[in-house]
């Protein structure tokens, strides 16, 4: 079995993040750079399921230029057993990223696709909806339980309704939330053979894949944050402002 | 632009616990003191800090202070009505022949000043720390006086009785500029604000040498990194909320119970160096976070692996990653500089800071309003390095720093020789 598993290159969003003043895009320099925490949970989650079976391959995958190799360094330390960039100057829309890695997966051949359900930088929440649809692969979305079968896959989504359990053949794409699991940090046997491992380079044009823009950047701004804070004296004063406010809205 | 102007007797740079402690002392003393803050109160180093109390050190009048800041403890968990001090016992344990000797050191060291203190026998080891692998040592020591201090109550504490006495707090308050006339500070900066006092206390932690440097002073003091990582509580592994700290030197990591889970933190071999001009000036430290395939995290939960077997990659724990401020010889600085009037230094615990700022806060109080103080301050007084030309430069200090940070659990104490303090 393999799984592929779309590692993207994501500022950290715990940091104060400042808009560029020509307001194309947020201010990066000071930023630490993180794999896309969703991402991270979908290969913490091909991981476990290699751990129960051990036949599975596990391969990251990125699409960017040379600084996303730290990045898949990571995923490699983390327990990825390959890796693979695509290079691309450029920050791809969703439409495009699902493009790449459709050749990828024609190329690769994996049963499995698994990746976050958004990234944390543009919060599109497309890219792995894009791609089973190009693929024409079943799509479970917003896992937050999977259960790996010899044959087939159990997958419990979040849904605003509640939670929904559904059956798929493979191959498939899942796109993971958050609640699916906690990923590790990496061991120090992990650390040293991801030293070792080598990155395989793709240009866009080995997969036959060209950028074109579906989405285009206007213009980025913060959003106005107006938070009126009340001080109270007593739990049930809070409870009576609680009320207040959800009624209002 | 005319900045608006505040007068106050003391102008405390840093609302960590030493500047903290320092302000609560001095405004219980009768005088007004203004706290200044980059950041949040309690933020930066203390905010990060697991409060380890060991009283037990190579320095009998670091014991001393230690053992007497236990005493301030009590009395400030009466006036703010909250606990600080968990007496959880503490112990040393020894895998190696070294290790042993140097327990063995400490002990008769403990019992020559009457500070309880014995040998542990096996089984009573695996007793009290039934979670802990035991089957490796040769010897272990057990002080039942220590334990930690909270960080965030014992923050709360000085705030609420520095309030009380008067002590005015400034959060998001970077100061920007020493005054200075003639070799004599007057007061300091800020973007909205000069606020003017004939003492200004340096208490800025790791950003206390850039705070010096605008008082044209060097302090050797160097930023350090530090991680810990503690699990969650789970009903498999239960750590009683009461069980011992333990300091294992030669694996260099210590740990102690935290909200059912377990603390383990490390003293790297190689820690970080960090170089706080290059830091954003609203850098928040509670932001801190360890990459996914952090060499030091690793290192970490290696050596927690090796003594608490059950701790793997896969268990349920966060990481805190933060800063602390170490000198060339794990001791801080407090005091003024012979180049300067006006200025008094108070940081590089070393890893201490918590535990060792309810003295430093009388120690302080005494040095500014009596001119001297009551505890033999040799060790800790903040010249002892300034005609030292080796610790002028920037990476030379650091490079000192990072050295003793590095050997702070690695070395083996050597009875013949000082301990380290």
């Amino acid at each position: 079995m393999k799984i592929l598993v779309p590692a993207k290159r994501v500022p950290d969003t715990d940091q104060k993040i400042e808009v560029c003043e020509d307001h194309s895009g947020i201010e990066t320099g000071h930023l630490p750079f993180v794999v896309n925490p969703f991402d991270a949970i979908a290969l913490e989650e091909a991981i476990r399921i290699r751990e129960d079976r051990v036949d599975a391959e596990i391969v990251a995958v990125s699409v960017g230029d040379l600084e996303y190799e730290e990045q898949l360094r990571t995923a490699l330390a983390m327990g990825a057993d390959r890796a693979i960039r695509v290079d691309c100057i450029e920050s791809l829309d969703p439409w495009n990223t699902a493009c790449v890695l459709k050749a990828l997966v024609e190329q690769e051949s994996p049963d499995l696709v698994l990746m976050g359900k958004q990234a944390v930088d543009g919060d599109c929440n497309q890219t792995g909806q894009f791609l089973a649809a190009m693929l024409d692969w079943p799509q479970a979305t917003f896992a937050s339980r999977i259960k790996c079968l010899e044959d087939k896959l159990l997958v419990d989504r979040e849904t605003d309704a509640g939670i929904e359990t559904v059956e798929l053949p493979f191959p498939a794409v899942i796109t993971v939330d958050l609640r699916l699991n906690e990923p590790r940090y990496a061991s120090l046997p992990g650390i040293m053979k991801a030293k070792k491992k080598e990155i395989a380079e793709i240009s866009m044009g080995d997969l036959g894949v060209q950028n074109a823009e579906k989405m285009h950047t206007v213009s980025v701004r913060s959003a106005k944050t107006a938070r009126k804070r009340v001080m109270v004296s007593s739990s049930c004063e809070l409870a009576e402002k609680l009320r207040e406010s959800l009624k209002s809205t | 632009m005319s900045l608006s102007t505040e007068t106050y007797d003391v102008i405390v740079i840093g609302g960590g616990v030493a500047g903290l402690s320092t302000a609560m002392q001095l405004a219980l003393r009768g005088a007004k003191v203004v706290v200044l803050e980059r950041e949040r109160i309690g933020n930066g180093s203390t905010g990060r800090a697991a409060g380890l109390l060991g009283q037990l050190r190579g320095n009998s009048e670091h014991t001393r202070m230690l053992m007497d800041g236990v005493e301030i403890v009590k009395e400030l968990e009466e006036k703010a009505d909250v606990e600080i001090f968990v007496q959880t016992g503490s112990m040393r344990i020894a895998e190696t022949d070294a290790r042993a000797e140097e327990i063995a050191s400490l002990v008769r060291m403990g019992k020559s000043i009457g500070f309880a203190i014995d040998h542990l026998p096996a089984d009573e080891v695996k007793k009290l720390l039934p979670y802990m692998r035991t089957d490796d040592l040769i010897d272990a020591c057990y002080c039942a006086t220590d334990g930690h201090l909270q960080p965030a109550e014992l923050v709360s504490a000085y705030v609420k009785v520095g309030k009380d006495h008067g002590v005015t707090y400034k959060s998001n308050s970077p100061v920007t500029e020493m005054l200075m006339a003639g070799g004599t500070a007057y007061g300091v900066k800020t973007q909205d604000a000069e606020y003017h006092a004939a003492v200004v206390v340096n208490a800025g932690g790791p950003w206390s040498y850039l705070n010096a440097e605008m008082s044209e002073t060097t302090l050797p003091t160097a930023a350090i990194g530090h991680y810990y990582l503690t699990t969650r509580p789970d009903s498999q592994q239960p750590i009683d909320r009461l069980s011992p700290a333990i300091r294992n030197r030669e694996l260099r990591i210590y740990s102690r119970p935290e909200s059912g889970g377990l603390i383990v933190g490390m003293y790297a071999a190689e820690p970080e160096i960090y170089d706080m001009k290059r830091l954003p000036v609203d850098f928040d430290m509670s932001a801190m976070k360890a990459s996914q395939a952090s060499i030091d995290v690793a290192l970490l939960l290696d050596a927690a692996q090796r003594r608490f077997p059950w701790i793997t990659p896969q268990t349920p724990m966060n990481i805190t990653t933060g800063i602390m401020t170490f000198t060339p010889d794990g001791r801080p600085f407090c005091g003024k500089m012979p180049n300067i009037e006006g200025v008094y230094h108070c940081a590089g615990f070393s890893g201490h800071g918590i535990v060792q700022s309810p003295a430093i806060g009388v120690i302080m109080s005494e040095l500014i309003l009596d001119g001297n103080s009551s505890y033999d301050l040799t060790s800790i007084s903040a010249d002892r390095y300034f005609d030292v030309p080796e610790l002028k430069a920037r990476q030379d200090i650091d490079t000192k720093c990072c050295e003793m940070a590095g050997n702070y659990y690695g070395k083996v104490e050597r009875p013949s020789a000082p301990a380290v303090s």
